[in-house]
């Protein structure tokens, strides 16, 4: 698996080393919802695995029809506050999957953006190769945005499955929302141990990074991979 | 009513204007059929497309009911087909050979080729000699209108000759005004002392290749054998100017006289050919209709921009490189799918949500940020476009809902933050100006109470319509499995009128 040095510092890890979350690769990637209803944390993660900040290079967020209408287009605000420059995306909207793909490929491939999203149910194997196979030639990253999940073959290189949790206190208002959080569980990957990890949103960055102030510096113990 | 007469037709002495039953009484064994203006200059303009082929300058003449046709400007072409004479030859056949029979003729200026065309035999007058070609045309050649004619048939003036010996001054007066003026006019133009404008059918492109093929083209693979050539000496035309293209219009000339075209926008000016054909590529070749063949194709380019200066820098090389593949990305992924789908945000200075950004058709710039109203609370990362009704179980006045249903689901809130109130922006909504509909309510006191009655009606009809014109007050929710969303409720409880209870929808949906 390739390491992009570049993005490595997005990822704080924890100071003993155990366990990190494996950086973005140049390649493709899955960001499944665990439950249909936890797409908006899959969203999150997608974006946040999609492109590294240092890179110049805009975001592609490739969507389609039927998605849109089922659970909502981007937001440029929402992309705001989740520390993403408005001004660095482009969105790509399709009327079917099969078009959203060759977009992702198309976008992937030519090096101009930095990572690409796209939100596609069906992808078969021999597309999702394409799109690892694209992604490392324009050296970006892709991720597959799926809410429906489901265990077919895959050729991406990370399986990520996300689950929305209950958000850390508020400071100021107990009974208002806090800081996002949210679980990430990598169920496949081609070398390398499989873990979980729980994800906050540093109100500060507004970026996504492990949750402190939990007595296991956000490793999930004791839970199960669930079935890869 | 004649409107249009055939050459047989006209030997035999029949007349545009004559009447039909006069017509028939001259000659028995008349064929006519019913006059359809409307599709005889959709014929035309049909026409005048594929003619383009010859020149980029084709008018279409339809001032002289009867005598219709088309005006090529072939200044400095006609070599490319051969001479003059060639090029005649070659429009006739071309078009008998799709079945329309013509007439064509050349000369100096569009009123004497108009005169040729329709009356002469010669069909070419050569250079400086419009005079001598004329000479022995009939007045009607000039296109003076009936009154003139009749005039000059009076004074014995049936050949343009005629008008030469005659002074220009006298001609005007002894026409009284304005028809003399016209018959001056008219001769200048055909004898090149006054020049005549022409109004081409559409405007001339100021980048244009095209070439002509001894065997039609009859399927895609021909067109893509071609297009490279054609990319090459465009992309060549453009770089000697410095201009790139922005927009690119490949039209196939058909055998039977018809055209049919794609076209391709870019985002930024281009002139590399690699590009420009990929491009085309992408729009797709099978797009082309091209009937029984084509046997000529022409690429243009319809509005150019100077295109920026390529340097490699040192270490910029790598961005100026990107720009140009996101340019040339953003072009592709609009060529196939469509002009509208590939976008980029901007900010806008307004706090309702749905104006508060606007995507519109990317180009390899970022697009210009107005300096937004950052005071706003967080958004959610999914937007619900429309809104989706909700049913809410809330507290009065302003406490968030405990539970919501969304789409037949129950979800019970455990943690809420709100509200924001986002109030109508009043200067933006026009409201119904009330003292002025007033005035028109009817004397009787039913009838204005009838009056006013549907005035109410109106101005909250009106008032609900607009659905910026109604408070919101948003809620940012959490529900018990930790999926956060934005609902908001429109409209205020009013103790007043109960009917009018505040409804619930949820617009999105955060991380």
């Amino acid at each position: 698996m390739a390491f992009d040095a570049t993005s490595y510092n997005n990822f704080p890890s924890p100071l003993e080393g155990k366990g990190r979350m494996p950086a973005s690769c140049l390649g493709l990637e899955e960001a499944t919802a665990a439950e249909p209803r936890d797409w908006g944390a899959a969203g999150a993660f997608a974006l946040w695995r999609a492109g590294a900040a240092h890179d110049p290079r805009p975001l592609a967020l490739v969507t389609v029809k039927a998605w849109r209408g089922e659970r909502g287009g981007f937001s440029a605000r929402g992309l705001k506050g989740l520390g993403i420059d408005p001004a660095g995306v482009i969105q790509v909207r399709a009327e079917k999957e099969a078009e959203a793909l060759w977009a992702l490929e198309e976008a992937l491939k030519s090096g101009a953006v930095r990572g690409g999203i796209a939100t596609v149910e069906q992808a078969s194997l021999v597309a999702t190769r394409r799109l690892d196979f694209a992604a490392r030639e324009g050296r970006a990253t892709g991720v597959l945005l799926r809410v429906l999940g489901s265990g077919d073959l895959s050729a991406a290189r990370l399986r990520w499955r996300l689950k929305a949790e209950p958000s850390a206190p508020h400071p100021f208002d107990p009974r208002a929302p806090g800081a996002v959080r949210l679980t990430a569980e990598l169920t496949r990957r081609r070398d390398g141990p499989l873990g979980a990890w729980e994800l906050e949103q540093d109100h500060e960055t507004h970026r996504l990074g492990l949750a402190a102030g939990l007595a296991d510096h956000g490793l999930v113990q004791g839970r199960q991979a669930h079935a890869a | 009513m004649l409107s249009a007469v055939n050459p047989a037709a006209r030997a035999l002495g029949l007349s545009l204007g004559q009447s039909h039953a006069d017509a028939c009484a001259i000659v028995p064994t008349l064929t006519t059929a019913p006059a359809e203006p409307e599709r005889d200059r959709e014929a035309l303009l049909r026409l005048a497309l594929w003619a383009e082929r010859f020149s980029p300058a084709v008018a279409v003449e339809t001032s002289d009911p009867g005598y219709e046709g088309l005006t090529l400007d072939m200044t400095g072409g006609a070599h490319l087909f051969g001479g003059e004479g060639a090029l005649v030859q070659e429009i006739e056949r071309r078009l008998a050979a799709a079945g329309i029979p013509a007439r064509a003729a050349m000369a100096d200026t569009p009123a004497a080729a108009w005169a040729l065309a329709r009356f002469g035999d010669d069909r070419l007058a050569p250079e400086d000699r419009a005079r001598e070609a004329l000479k022995s045309l009939p007045v009607q050649a000039l296109r003076v209108s009936d009154n003139a004619l009749r005039l000059l048939h009076r004074f014995g003036l049936r050949r343009i000759g005629d008008l030469y010996a005659l002074p220009r001054a006298g001609l005007a007066r002894r026409f009284r005004g304005e028809e003399g003026m016209e018959l001056v006019r008219r001769l200048d133009q055909a004898l090149g002392i006054e020049a005549e404008p022409l109004e081409p059918v559409r405007p001339q492109p100021l980048y244009r290749v095209w070439r002509a093929f001894a065997e039609p083209i009859i399927d895609m693979e021909g067109v893509a054998w071609a297009l490279p050539d054609l990319v090459q000496a465009l992309s060549a035309q453009l770089d000697r100017d410095g201009k790139g293209a922005r927009r690119l219009v490949l039209t196939a000339f058909r055998v039977d006289g018809r055209t049919t075209g794609i076209e391709a926008r870019l985002s930024s000016p281009v002139s590399t050919p690699t590009h420009l054909l990929r491009l085309l590529k992408e729009r797709g070749l099978e797009r082309l209709d091209l009937g029984f063949g084509a046997d000529a194709l022409m690429l243009s380019a319809h509005r150019t921009e100077a295109a920026q200066a390529r340097q490699a820098d040192f270490d910029g090389g790598q961005v100026q490189g990107g720009r140009d593949d996101l340019a040339a990305l953003i072009d592709r992924l609009s060529a196939r799918l469509g002009d509208g789908a590939v976008l980029r945000p901007t900010l806008r200075d307004s706090h309702i949500p749905e104006r508060s950004e606007a995507w519109s058709p990317a180009g390899p710039d970022p697009e210009p940020q107005t300096p937004g109203t950052s005071a706003a609370g967080p958004r959610p990362l999914f937007l619900l476009d429309p809104p989706e009704p909700i049913q809410t179980l809330a507290g009065m006045p302003d406490s968030p809902p405990a539970q919501f249903s969304w789409r037949r689901v129950t979800r019970r809130i455990a943690r809420a933050e709100g509200p924001e109130r986002l109030s109508p922006e009043w200067w933006r909504a026009p409201v119904p100006d009330l003292s002025a509909e007033e005035a028109a309510v009817p004397e009787t006191d039913a009838g204005k109470a009838q009056a006013k009655a549907a005035l109410i009606l109106e101005v909250s009809e009106a008032r609900e319509r607009e659905d910026a014109g109604v408070t919101r007050d948003y809620y940012r929710v959490e529900d018990e499995h930790g999926r956060r969303y934005w609902l908001f409720r429109q409209g205020l409880y009013d103790h007043g009128a109960p009917e009018r209870m505040p409804s619930w929808w949820l617009h999105g949906v955060f991380a």
